[in-house]
């Protein structure tokens, strides 16, 4: 059974909204985190990519107790598996985005950004084999991103992210995508009103939503 | 660079102290190493190796370091420096590490359906959704080259094995008779259903040391860690209902499932061969629980009960007028506990305890016959890591039956016949790699068999070969043993074990969701119980057999968009000299050839998918009392096209219509002869047919969750 294709890839690529407000560095994690998580947000040759990620992935393991550099290398590995057209490799990007999260999982374990960053790794997953993993990891995907919201209703890129599942069941049953829509509209709102809690916080994810908000006029 | 310039330029004693590192990163055969990540350990200095494996990168740090070169699929490089403003110049050579997705496996004859792995050829959603398998295990694998397909048995019957030579294990744990009763000549199914399992692999030969009590196939159900979501799932079937509850929570999950099958209104609609007094009805109960323990630990229960009943009427083959009632109720219970977990770093341990218990309480006309059989397997198995190219797998195990037949005839003495049988065994295994391009697998299973006093070694031999990105070569040679069926173990206690060695050749592409498979064997047959004289009391291990053959399997989901399909080819070349064969000759279940094309195809607009199934068996041998050669006669060919669809409706329904055999062949099994002959000395015969020409089924599959999107389709 070819179950639910979602169109993800194409939703996803263009519209990570890059932050354009960089404040200013005060000290050296803050600085190099910042100079590297613009490349993950921006990049797109997957050189310069993993060379942030390695950035990252050094400073992670320099610094012992933080957890932002192995959300944005794992946010690096995605955007390297989206990129990427051989199922095995976009497989062992995956892998690799899904090990980073792991540790920042462990250095901080139920954070609705994280959480919803593993949503989004199995919803990649889908693009290898829509046929076979399509009920598996939009399942499991789904749950992810519901679970983050509980986490923190105010989280916009879990609203996001939960929006382009429903839009891809709504468009394979061709039902009204009312509740994706509907979703993203609160996505958008949470965009506006919810402020970075510092300046490592993600703010990616909006532009993703704002093409949604086309697609749904 | 500019801005580090500066900063130099403004502070000259930093320049002082600033030490460059550069080099090459390269792998085992010289080549660069993109992307590896070259770190200073403790610090943010560090580097990534271009397209040609070249890094550099400046540090103000001073003193003695480590630097730490890494990379996915190679072994971390480590290596000390110190930092005194001289450059240094580091060239690492990456070492390999074994790695499942890069390594050679280890796989002749066997498919593994799986969620988890990548490399899969056989999906476990394929037992659901191939046409004519009506969702069965068996029935999916039968379309799989190595499988010789027996209409009227429905069971798996492996190059050129009997259907008994295929055990079953749940987690690892053995089970007694995996497939629920049937009439006289019409197909079981497999009483486990496909959903309940994240991993099937079937293997046709040369498997592993840890299975042993099997002379051709083992088929390996790896039951699911956890469930990941709360849900309900009802099913409305032409032929009954179910309805199953899973409740998950944080590690862990509580899974129930109640089944009722009645196909009573169904027969009562078309027209069946058989003569029923009362059709199949069963109720079946199936419980799961899951919870992980610690960090990496899993406890798993399944259980399962079924109790099922018919009765018919046995026409007699000179006379149809005269028939004998025939009952059966039949009761069967199977526990299983599963446990694993990490010891250390290098090594897991897993280990279960099995129970099996089934009745067969039968009525032939007046005589009544109660046959029972209970068996217990508990298993401890350590696995881990010698070195990173050595791993070791070592376990014990044991397997007590207890069998009992009770005869209780209207004519003639009672008697019972039982027997009690504890098998011990041990094993012991070990992955050598010289690389990823290589691997040696070799092992050992011992047993001591409590009835016939034997103690008995067998040897375990895998060879395997990446002969390019993508293929890989495997040899595979393995001694087998199983103790005789019951029938005749329960007549003489002291029968030693069947034996069988298998001799494997298999070479298989793998590329872009294409497969192609190549296989070749030779199995050779020892010790197969034969009757002294003809005289079915009296067996000895004086019989003997092979088989020999060439397989083939090509699956493409990629070609064509939206369409999924495989051949397979089975040839077979089998003769045995056992039981009541005067000589060697091919058994009634073996047939030459074996043809299936298997097509999904799937229709985006209307949200449904089709799946035909084509399936050509050769004339099997039947024998006829009536001429002189032994199972001398052969039956027609069997074919058969089967249809399904699944349609999709809403994301949380699924309609699917199934119909066997649609261009309605009237396919013959084999023949049946009267005990003895008529007034004219002639043994009259009966043709074995399908009990009906097709099998329509339509079922409705509802799931209910948090999650409207969920539905049914991966359990069906």
């Amino acid at each position: 059974m070819k179950p639910i294709m979602f169109t993800y890839r194409l939703l996803v690529l263009f519209t990570l909204v890059f932050p354009a407000a960089v404040l200013a560095a005060d000290d050296k994690y803050t600085e190099t985190m910042q100079k590297n998580i613009n490349i993950v947000y921006t990049a797109t040759a997957p050189a310069e990519l993993q060379n942030a990620v390695n950035t990252l992935e050094r400073v992670g393991a320099a610094e012992k107790s933080k957890w932002e550099p192995f959300y944005y290398a794992s946010f690096g590995y995605v955007m390297m598996a989206n990129k990427e057209k051989d199922g095995a490799k976009k497989d062992a990007y995956l892998d690799q985005a899904a090990a980073a999260l792991a540790k920042a999982q462990a250095l901080l374990p139920n954070d609705s950004e994280i959480v919803a960053m593993e949503g989004f790794i199995q919803m990649i997953r889908i693009n290898v084999d829509p046929a076979s993993r399509g009920q598996q990891y939009s399942g499991l995907a789904t749950q992810n991103f519901r679970k983050a919201i509980s986490l923190n209703p105010e989280n916009p890129r879990a609203l996001a992210l939960l929006a382009q599942i429903q839009f891809g069941t709504a468009a394979f049953f061709g039902s009204p995508a009312t509740e994706a829509c509907a979703t993203n509209t609160q996505a958008l709102e949470k965009f506006e009103t919810s402020k970075p809690a510092d300046a490592l916080a993600p703010r990616w994810g909006k532009g993703m939503a704002e093409s949604m908000k086309e697609k749904c006029k | 660079m500019k801005i580090l310039f500066t900063l130099c330029f403004l502070f000259p004693l930093a320049a002082l102290a600033q030490t460059t590192l550069s080099g090459k990163i390269t792998d085992d055969k010289g080549e660069g190493v993109p992307g590896a990540n070259v770190v200073l350990e403790g610090t943010y200095d560090g580097g990534t190796s271009d397209a040609e494996g070249r890094f550099q990168f400046t540090t103000t740090e001073q003193g003695p370091h480590v630097l730490v070169v890494s990379f996915i699929g190679y072994k971390e490089y480590r290596k000390a420096v110190a930092l005194e403003g001289s450059p240094i110049v580091v060239d690492a050579r990456l070492e390999e590490t074994i790695n499942e997705l890069e390594a050679v496996t280890i796989n002749a004859g066997a498919f593994t359906a799986s969620d988890a792995s990548r490399r899969t050829v056989f999906r476990a959603l394929d037992i659901a959704t191939t046409a004519g398998a009506t969702a069965d295990i068996a029935g999916a694998l039968n379309t799989l080259p190595g499988t010789q397909k027996v209409g009227e048995s429905g069971r798996l019957f492996v190059r050129g094995g009997d259907s008994n030579e295929t055990r079953t294990f749940i987690d690892g744990m053995l089970v007694l008779d995996a497939y629920g009763p049937s009439a006289p000549n019409t197909p079981s199914r497999g009483r486990f259903l496909p959903f309940m399992f994240k991993g099937v692999s079937f293997s046709t030969g040369g498997y592993s040391a840890e299975y042993g009590q099997a002379l051709s196939s083992v088929l390996a159900l790896d039951s699911r860690d956890e469930t990941a979501m709360t849900r309900t799932d009802i099913g409305i079937l032409s032929v009954g209902a179910d309805v199953a509850h899973t409740q998950a929570w944080e590690g862990g999950s509580v899974a129930a499932k109640v089944q009722y099958t009645n196909i009573r209104p169904y027969f009562g609609l078309i027209n069946q061969r058989i003569d029923w007094k009362t059709a199949p009805a069963s109720i079946e109960g199936i419980g799961a629980f899951r919870q992980k323990v610690g960090k990496q630990g899993m406890v798993k229960v399944y259980g399962n009960f079924n109790h099922a009943d018919y009765s018919l009427y046995s026409h007699d083959i000179d006379d149809y007028n005269h028939s004998t009632v025939y009952d059966l109720t039949n009761n069967y219970r199977y526990l299983n506990g599963f446990y694993k977990n990490v010891l250390n770093e290098k090594w897991n341990v897993r280990g279960g305890l099995s129970y099996t218990s089934i009745e067969n309480n039968t009525w032939t006309g007046l005589d009544h016959t109660v046959e029972t059989q209970k068996g217990l397997h508990a298993k401890t198995v350590f696995e881990g890591s010698l070195s990173d190219k050595a791993e070791l797998r070592t376990g014990v195990e044991v397997i007590q039956r207890n069998y009992d037949q009770v005869n209780d005839l209207h004519v003639g003495q009672d008697y019972t016949l039982s027997f009690q049988e504890l098998i011990t065994a041990g094993f012991a295994e070990m992955d050598l790699y010289t690389s990823n391009a290589f691997v040696m697998q070799g092992g050992l299973r011992s047993e001591y068999n409590s009835l016939n006093k034997k103690f008995s070694v067998d040897p375990r031999l895998s060879l395997a070969y990446k002969t390019g990105k993508s293929s890989q070569i495997h040899f595979a040679y393995g001694a087998f043993r199983q103790t005789a069926k019951n029938e005749l173990v329960r007549i003489d206690h002291q029968l030693g074990a069947e034996k069988a060695e298998h001799f494997i050749l298999n070479y298989q592409v793998m590329e872009n969701n294409r497969t192609l498979r190549l296989q070749a064997y030779y199995k050779r047959y020892r010790d197969l119980v034969k009757y002294v004289n003809g005289d079915p009391l009296q067996l000895a291990n004086t019989g003997d057999g092979y088989a020999k053959g060439l397989e083939f399997f090509w699956r493409d989901n990629r070609s064509v968009r939206n369409l999924d399909y495989w051949v397979s080819y089975s040839y077979l070349d089998t003769q045995r000299d056992y039981l009541d064969s005067p000589y060697r000759a091919t058994p009634s279940f073996a047939s030459a050839h074996n043809f299936s094309v298997v097509t999904k195809y799937f229709f985006t607009d209307i949200r449904s998918q089709l799946g035909l199934t084509y399936s050509y068996t050769s004339g099997r041998p039947y024998n006829n009392p009536n001429t002189e050669t032994f199972n001398g006669g052969k039956t027609p060919y069997y074919s058969d096209l089967s249809v399904n669809v699944s349609y999709l409706p809403k994301p949380y329904i699924i309609i699917h219509l199934s119909c066997t055999n649609v261009l309605g062949r009237d396919n013959i099994f084999g023949y049946e002869y009267s005990t003895s002959p008529d007034a004219q000395g002639i043994f009259n015969s009966r043709a074995i047919r399908q009990p009906a020409t097709r099998f329509l089924f339509l079922g409705i599959f509802i799931t209910l969750s948090k999650d409207k999107s969920t539905n049914q389709l991966p359990t069906l």
